[in-house]
């Protein structure tokens, strides 16, 4: 054990990760051959093992439903995002029969609206996403090595978030209720649409995103910081590469349509006139946030489920993936020209020229990085030995349909072409294509190829193959008519149509192949639920695959892996002969839970090396309560009952606050742990080397992005109107306006200051600079507020006041957060949870407020001195 | 273990480069806001100046300006990362061993990639300023 009164338990200096981590192991690590070769005491195995094992036991009864692991999280997030795909996928059948002849009159106008809208909404929000999410949360952790993610707890409280507003969407249908205005609800549609659909999908769908980046921030999180000790950056499993670029799209993608839906719901709720042109508003704003979430969307889903694709194809080819480097520059590389893509959604909407032209010529770009990973995955095949098994021939009608989705795809990007198939069936068609062959099959692969890790067990290879032939022909029966049903010219989303001018057959046929879809989908369900209570146990690894998932326990185990290994290659099972029976013989790190608790490991980003051994929660109860009063708050709006959702959001922020104090960050019995192989590593670390301050950061980038896209909206207002703002229209008033901002800066100021004197063991001074602090941010958000209501400015007469109290809202919101978060840390110095030594929540909150002076300051400048300036 | 040792004494060599990861999104980040000025600045003059958007050759040369200086920090980005990958020295482009100086050579290398994809895709976005003349 180190001395205790050398080493406080953070890294020194606490402001990079330590450059010599690896040094300041010793010679202990990396571990040499002699030291993995070294017997287990088998007493101390079986005791270790069994204490494992009671640490991360599954709570068994109705108390599994408290379980938070990834392994039971992320099997009901799966389950339940399937779900919602059959649910959509039958909404589409009943539409299909709709359209199958002409004047058809099986359903009326308003519920065929309400089925494609639900459709839409429901498989782009409640299936692709969410499964992006489950599949990653129950694969990453077995991927590194990991016994779980680092946020177990948050994963379940996006589970049940998920849970709860997609029955809510989903549900209203069923009542008659749903939104009816097409997945993207473009405004003046869905702004005066009647009843409550629009608000429906707003609210619910906005619950859902947050779930979406909290699941993001805790994948980024668990991609750099839970690798396995050695699995460099450079080693790291392509799909952690994919999973990466993914949540780092999220949080770009989903915050402007967060803000978005944010003004939206300002408009139908109060009347707030964002997008009502009469009083200056602009419904092409709605557009634009729509579509810079919804094009990157589509990479979204797209890019986790060609990674399956790059996890099952070395495995089939037997060799390492060709190309590793380019796979990484394709994975890069689209997430960020997909950005560039969004106004393709948007050609006939009377942009200039010029502006069509550079989103045309992104839209091409696009396909050379896209087109990389294809040719890489074939090189892989070509130069391998090729065992043909159920899950490669999903693959390979994955990629067949993906290729010509993306080849209507590239004719598309052109303008011209674009002008002629605009919202006809030719865009359905397309748009499936791309989807079902970038998204669907490729996770039917996954499914067939992770079966044996996730239950055990293998699924039927003949129904395998039945299911694949069944939806691969009805997919085409269904879709590719659709392509002439749109160059002859049939809109979408019209609920009948005549039959005297061709459309019948190409309807008729579409209608048949959906059934036959339909059919392949329920033998893959049948497949993946019927009961295997007699077939015996898969063999370990019964693909040959080389990744660490495949050293998985049969049968199962909940601690994930028996000792965390230390990786020397892309494919350590193929190459680190001896790796799953030192694994399995608790060899290698943290083979032990002397104390009781869950515990994983926390390793630097680029090289690996083990810096803290991470305590993780258990099973609880709080996150559904959390979650409960969360969806309350979003759902009661929908009818307009604003007490009850004002209580809810007060019980969901205190079931926070209480979840955090018992759960994180607290003090532990003894700075140091010994790992195992002769490392010891703190078990608290603060600061930029701690997995919470990432999730801070990261959730922080989601968090400006949002705040930017409100931004974007004031710029977009002055470029797109004449009047903006109004000659003579009244501005916030700037002396409460920057009176507002000095006291939010110094708040700032005094919340960073109270860090170093904590560090410093000033801890008097810490608490006065906290409680100040907390004074100034309550009286600075007052002044802010008050300057738009003193100086007369009414939200609801033009989109100029609108916009401004929209702005000061979103500031006072977030500083009103930063001041719960000041007392809390005031309250934790207080009552011993923060401590000079132990102040992982004073970084977390210096970095929010950081955030934090950087909005005050914007939303100060943008509401008072440009008004002036334009 | 040898390896190990060898990796130890890398490790010096190569321990200023924390910051290398940012590296690798360097060239896609030049790529992004060389677009974002391109399509802001013809929303701006094309909405807002009536007068310059009449004959388009300021807007153009607007925008070619701003692609030589993109093009320009996207060619440094790529060279700094070709010296990093380092590929004639030993014709490496797998970097599949478990030391620091294969890290090294793979940011180098997926930052060399994605600086040649950020030139192409800059070359595109700019390509719409030779052929259209003006916003309509």
């Amino acid at each position: 054990m180190t001395d205790t009164t050398d080493h406080r338990g953070r890294n020194p200096g606490g402001r990079n990760e330590p450059r010599d981590a690896a040094e300041a192991h010793g010679d202990a690590y990396p571990p040499t051959d002699a030291m993995l070769d070294a017997p287990v005491d088998p007493d101390f195995a079986k005791a270790s093992a069994d204490r494992l094992r009671a640490a991360w036991k599954t709570p068994t009864g109705w108390r599994y439903l408290s379980a938070v692991n990834n392994s039971e999280v992320g099997a009901w997030y799966s389950l339940t995002a399937f779900f919602f795909m059959l649910c959509a996928g039958v909404l589409a059948l009943l539409i299909r029969v709709q359209l199958a002849v002409p004047e058809n009159d099986f359903l009326p106008a308003d519920t065929f609206n309400q089925f494609f809208t639900m459709h839409g909404s429901a498989m782009m929000f409640l299936f692709a996403v969410p499964m992006f999410e489950a599949i990653s949360i129950l694969l990453l952790p077995a991927f590194l090595g990991a016994r779980d993610m680092p946020f177990p707890r948050l994963s379940a409280y996006g589970y049940w978030c998920f849970l709860i507003g997609g029955v809510f969407v989903l549900g209203s249908v069923l009542f008659g209720v749903g939104p009816s205005s097409g997945w993207f609800m473009y405004p003046p549609l869905a702004t005066k649409s009647e009843g409550m659909g629009a608000d429906i999908w707003l609210l619910g769908l906005s619950f859902i995103e947050v779930a979406s980046i909290a699941a993001a921030v805790e994948l980024i999180v668990g991609a750099l910081k839970c690798r396995p000790p050695g699995m460099r950056i450079n080693l790291m499993p392509l799909y952690a590469w994919y999973v990466l670029v993914v949540g780092g799209m999220i949080l770009f993608a989903f915050p402007p349509l967060i803000a978005g839906d944010f003004l939206f719901e300002l408009e139908r709720s109060f009347d707030w006139p964002f997008f009502d042109p009469e009083r200056g508003g602009d419904p092409m704003l709605w557009q634009h946030l729509f579509w810079i979430f919804g094009h990157p969307e589509v990479y979204i889903i797209f890019l986790p489920s060609i990674a399956i694709a790059a996890m099952v194809i070395p495995t089939a080819a037997q060799r390492p993936i060709f190309g590793y480097s380019w796979i990484v520059l394709s994975a890069v590389g689209t997430g960020f020209l997909s950005f560039g893509l969004w106004a393709h959604h948007m050609f006939t909407t009377g942009l200039p020229a010029l502006s069509l032209g550079f989103f045309s010529a992104a839209s091409e770009a696009v396909v050379i990085p896209t087109g990389v990973q294809i040719f890489a995955f074939l090189a892989t095949l070509m130069v391998g030995r090729v065992t043909w098994s159920v899950p490669m021939l999903y693959i390979a009608g994955s990629l067949a349909i993906f290729t010509a989705g993306g080849l209507t795809g590239v004719m598309l990007a052109l303008a011209p072409m674009d002008w002629q198939v605009h919202d006809t069936y030719f865009i359905v068609a397309h748009l499936h294509y791309t989807i079902f062959g970038g998204m669907v099959f490729p996770v039917m692969a996954g499914v067939y190829y992770f079966y044996p890790f996730f239950t055990k067990k293998q699924m039927s290879p003949r129904l395998g193959r039945w299911a694949f032939w069944l939806a691969f022909a009805g997919f085409n029966v269904t879709f590719m008519p659709m392509h002439f049903a749109g160059l002859m010219g049939m809109p979408r989303r019209v609920y009948t149509y005549p039959g005297d001018i061709g459309w019948d057959l190409p309807n008729l046929i579409s209608t048949v192949g959906a059934f036959v879809v339909a059919a392949g989908f329920l033998v893959f369900a049948w497949d993946l639920i019927r009961p295997k209570g007699r077939q015996p146990y898969t063999a370990r690894n019964p693909w040959g695959g080389g990744t660490l998932e495949w050293s998985h326990d049969v049968p199962d185990q909940a601690w994930g892996v028996r000792s965390i290994p230390y990786i020397e290659s892309r494919y350590p099972l193929w190459d680190q002969p001896k790796i799953v029976e030192r694994m399995d013989a608790g060899r290698y790190y943290l083979p032990d839970a002397e104390e009781g608790k869950r515990e994983t490991l926390v390793t630097t980003v680029l090289d690996a090396v083990p810096v803290q051994c991470l305590r993780v929660g258990g099973p609880t109860w709080i996150t559904h309560l959390a979650a409960a009063f969360t969806g309350g708050a979003f759902i009661f709006p929908t009818f307009h009952w604003y007490p009850p959702a004002i209580v809810c959001g007060v019980l969901a922020v205190a079931c926070v606050i209480w979840w955090l104090w018992t759960g994180t960050a607290r003090p532990p019995e003894k700075t140091h742990k010994e790992i195992g192989l002769g490392l010891t590593v703190p078990i608290y670390v603060s600061g930029p080397a701690a997995p919470g301050w990432w999730g801070m950061w990261i959730t922080m980038l989601a968090d400006a992005t949002a705040f930017a896209s409100l931004i974007f909206g004031f710029f977009y207002f002055w470029t797109a109107s004449a009047d903006f703002p109004p000659d003579g229209a009244a501005h916030a008033a700037s002396g409460w306006v920057w009176a507002g901002a000095a006291a939010l800066t110094v708040s700032w100021a005094l919340t960073r200051y109270a860090r170093r004197a904590n560090r410093a063991a000033q801890v008097g001074i810490a608490r006065a600079s906290l409680a100040t602090a907390a004074a100034l941010t309550a009286l600075g958000a007052g002044a802010m507020l008050w300057s738009a209501h003193s100086a007369g400015l009414d939200p609801t007469s033009h989109v100029y006041p609108a916009t401004v109290w929209a702005i000061l809202v979103w500031t006072a919101v977030h500083v009103s957060a930063g001041c719960i978060m000041q007392l809390y840390c005031l309250a934790g110095s207080l009552f011993g949870k923060l401590t000079p030594e132990y102040d992982a929540d004073l970084w977390n909150v210096s970095l929010y407020w950081n955030f934090m002076a950087a909005t005050v300051l914007v939303s100060a400048a943008v509401v008072d001195l440009l008004p002036g300036m334009i | 273990m040898a390896q190990h040792r060898e990796e130890k004494t890398e490790l010096k060599t190569f321990s200023e480069e924390q910051s290398s990861l940012w590296l690798i999104a360097l060239g896609p980040t030049i790529w992004a806001l060389h677009f974002i000025a391109c399509y802001a600045a013809t929303a701006v003059v094309c909405a807002k100046l009536d007068r310059l958007a009449e004959d388009g050759w300021l807007l153009r040369a607007m925008i070619g300006t701003a692609t030589a200086v993109a093009l320009a920090l996207i060619a440094w980005t790529g060279w700094r990362s070709w010296r990093q990958w380092d590929f004639l020295d030993d014709r490496d482009h797998v970097h599949h061993r478990p030391v620091t100086e294969h890290r090294h050579e793979f940011l180098g290398h997926a930052s060399f990639l994605l600086a040649c994809l950020s030139f192409v895709g800059v070359l595109y976005v700019a390509l719409p300023a030779v052929f259209v003349t003006g916003c309509v």
